[in-house]
């Protein structure tokens, strides 16, 4: 191991580089920074993007001749989000910490997703398409430097997020695939502007711009504290009865 | 929208399945109910056949999920071993093969309210529970809109089988 002796600390050199891996939404996107750029970022829709996390950072790396060995943290989007990508990009992450032993921190897709539009003078409605008629939404308000969350994310129908934005006074600028999954309800609603595909996924790279001054301020995750935000919890048990009758078989 | 159908043998079953198979499209699912050994997996290996798929189709209720490829992309899911509706939330089967994949789910009436609305049950009984006899009765019904356009087609396709409708 290189720098024996020195363990590597987030504010080595006063530059920490930080790798972001995104994937609540059907995209996956890694990108790497250092605190005052982003030095390479990438970002995939469709089939493909299931197992790309991994092979886009080795890419990201090789592309910028970064070594892994330099990075210094790990910033991951939890949700809430889609399952199948949510699962395969928060163990990607916590496992390329472990291995590293460099610290983790998790933040919100819906954080992400309002963040990369902070500089309007509307309100935020983040807004993630959950399926099954339903969409994640958080509402924020843009303040210098970030944007304050004002709701806890919130799983809802569309009626329930229209209610939801009619009831804010100000002009609301509504982004998110879910947003625009919804375009028409929400346009139907005078003070509501839709994004557009720019902005309709949490970036890997707004959530390393993000998540660096977490770095610097040391304020890490404990690796097994993250977790993927669902939102749909479920304590409820199958209601099985015919399995009984046949378990003995 | 209600069938019901008599199938002899295993092979009949599976015959069955495979008649279903070309009505079958992208998001479909399929919510198999049965008893152990009652054939839902044949039935399954049926409707396989019939898309084309090559694959062997053996139960999931190991793996809780398998995916094939043929004229569509099929997740076969069992979810009998699972016993919190969280665990089935979990197998996120609404975004398998970026939600187009057709569900066939064993036990999935359990859980149909994690399913897609348009749906067809197939629900499968031996007729003589205790003994060897391979006779069953196969009850498929139909939800939603999307069903109810194919239902004169699927009528045609298992029409050798029914026996009321």
């Amino acid at each position: 191991m290189a720098g024996a002796g020195h363990r590597r600390g987030p504010l080595d050199g006063g530059v920490v580089i930080v790798v972001g891996i995104e994937t609540s939404t059907p995209r996956t996107s890694v990108a790497v920074g250092d605190g005052q750029d982003i030095l390479a970022s990438i970002s995939l829709a469709g089939k493909a993007r299931q197992e790309s996390a991994t092979p886009a950072l080795e890419y990201l790396l090789g592309a910028t001749g970064l070594d892994l060995a330099k990075v210094a943290g790990i910033a991951v989007g939890v949700g809430p989000g889609l399952f199948t990508g949510l699962r395969v990009g928060v163990e990607t992450a916590k496992t390329l910490a472990q291995v590293l032993h460099i610290p983790i921190v998790g933040l919100s897709s819906l954080d992400t997703l309002a963040y990369a539009v902070r500089h309007t003078h509307k309100r935020i409605a983040a807004v993630i398409d959950g399926r099954r008629g339903e969409v994640f939404f958080s509402l924020y308000r843009s303040v210098p430097g970030g944007v304050v969350r004002e709701t806890e994310p919130a799983v809802v129908k569309p009626d329930g997020l229209t209610a939801e934005l009619e009831a804010v006074t100000e002009e609301v600028l509504a982004v998110g695939n879910g947003a625009m999954l919804y375009r028409h309800e929400l346009e139907e609603l005078k003070r509501v502007e839709v994004g557009t595909s720019v902005s309709a996924h949490p970036e890997a790279a707004v959530l390393v711009e993000l998540a660096v001054p977490r770095f610097l301020r040391e304020e890490f995750d404990r690796p097994f504290d993250i977790v993927p935000l669902y939102l749909r919890k479920s304590d409820a048990e199958i209601a099985w009865d015919q399995r009984a009758r046949g378990a003995q078989a | 929208m209600e069938a019901v159908l008599r199938a002899v043998t295993v092979d009949d079953t599976r015959s069955v399945g495979e008649a279903l198979a070309p009505l079958l499209e992208p998001r479909d699912a399929v919510v198999l109910t049965g008893e152990l050994g009652a054939g839902k997996t044949t039935f399954v290996q049926g409707v396989a056949r019939g898309l084309g798929i090559e694959d062997q189709v053996v139960s999931p209720t190991f793996t809780l999920i398998k995916e094939y490829s043929g004229r569509l992309d099929v997740a076969h899911v069992d979810v009998y071993r699972l016993d919190r509706v969280q665990d089935v939330m979990d197998l996120g089967l609404d975004e398998l093969g970026q939600g187009e994949d057709v569900l066939l789910v064993e036990w999935g009436d359990v859980v149909e309210e994690l399913l897609p609305v348009a749906r067809l049950r197939v629900e499968l009984t031996a007729e003589d529970p205790d003994g060897g006899s391979e006779v069953r009765r196969i009850a498929l019904s139909g939800r939603g809109s999307s069903w109810e356009e194919r239902w004169p087609a699927l009528a045609t396709a298992v029409g050798p089988w029914t026996v009321a409708s």
